[in-house]
């Protein structure tokens, strides 16, 4: 009863905080981010615990796989765009890889935080389920690499729209790149408000920053001994 | 009759995704089952081995609520509470600033990149 509960919640703030945002237009209320505040924020004040409200959360979250996997619709869609571009594609995935891990180790040595924090922010920018595993096996704390993962594809949707004008990218590919390199499933999700194009761009970038992060991440901690 | 077709889809959908979980914990690799799924399908519809047909409205719908389905997990940030702190808080910041440098070196070199092809193709 209490899971059904749980479920509708979420599925009834999430469908009122789309409504708000369609009519405010402001990144900083895209459903996703309000949502997640308020039905945390009710979990706290109510005091039910994380597990308790998975008992109906898990229902909605065993979706995630199986449109992560739907992805591969829009990227066959832009097929004869993806082969067209595939050098700029895996130029700026690369550099979006190289930047995500060598900036992260960098400003945190600057302020001199503790090593397991950085090893722990290392795989931030791949998707929750390659940083986990990543910052595990890199000596990182698994939990705390899902919250940097999560700070991560938030900065990408809130941010984002107005930091790419403003830094001069306004094409399709541009977009997609670096909404898919730095702020992985959630940024694909954002990208989908600009069209089939840049959305299926940002899955590229995701897939390929996942499949190339899960290699390079500890490569790079071995190499420059972290 | 168009809704249990899209049922069907999506549970086309479930499938090629527990298959790549399969294959992950069969191969012991970090990548995980979700991804190894969207290539798989990609390569399958890519190669005409999947028909789209197929696929096209269970992905549709199911892509319509993405973002619905990453709230279960991103309200599991209750769980650490300690970020409330002075070095969570630093560490946030540095998340931010790295990620608003990725994006940029992501966007600007395939921008460079792609420029750079249209300019060869013009001439």
């Amino acid at each position: 009863m209490f899971a059904i509960f749980m479920i509708a919640f979420t599925i009834g703030v999430f469908v009122l905080m789309s409504r708000l945002y369609a009519r405010l237009y402001n990144p900083l209320f895209v459903p996703v981010l309000t949502s997640t505040i308020i039905i945390a924020s009710t979990l706290v004040i109510f005091q039910i615990p994380y597990e308790s409200y998975m008992t109906g959360g898990k229902w909605i979250d065993s979706f995630l796989g199986p449109a992560v996997v739907a992805l591969a619709y829009p990227m066959y869609r832009q097929r004869k765009e993806i082969t067209k571009y595939m050098l700029p594609i895996m130029m700026g995935v690369l550099s979006g890889l190289f930047t995500a891990l060598t900036t992260g180790f960098w400003f945190a040595k600057l302020v001199g935080v503790d090593r397991t924090f950085i090893l722990t922010m290392v795989p931030k920018s791949l998707t929750t389920p390659v940083a986990i595993p990543v910052s595990a096996e890199i000596g990182g704390i698994p939990s705390m690499a899902i919250v940097f993962t999560m700070v991560a594809g938030f900065t990408g949707i809130v941010a984002g729209p107005l930091f790419l004008r403003l830094i001069g990218i306004k094409g399709a590919l541009g977009m997609g790149m670096a909404l898919g390199s730095a702020s992985h499933a959630l940024g694909t999700s954002k990208a989908f408000e600009y069209g089939q194009e840049p959305a299926s761009m940002s899955s590229v970038a995701m897939s390929l920053s996942a499949v190339f992060g899960s290699v390079i991440g500890p490569l790079f901690v071995w190499l420059f001994h972290i | 009759m168009k809704i249990i077709k899209t049922i069907i889809q999506i549970a086309v959908l479930y499938g090629i995704y527990f298959l790549g979980e399969s294959i992950q914990s069969l191969l012991q690799i970090p990548i995980p089952g979700s991804i190894i799924g969207l290539l798989l399908l990609f390569t399958a519809l890519a190669f005409h081995i999947v028909p789209v047909e197929w696929i096209e409205d269970g992905a549709r719908l199911i892509l319509t609520y993405l973002p619905l389905f990453f709230i279960p997990a991103t309200v599991g940030v209750i769980n650490y509470p300690d970020f409330l702190s002075w070095t969570g808080l630093l560490l946030v910041i540095i998340v931010i600033i790295s990620t608003l440098a990725t994006m940029a070196a992501a966007g600007w070199v395939s921008q460079f990149f792609q420029l750079r092809q249209s300019r060869k193709e013009a001439k």
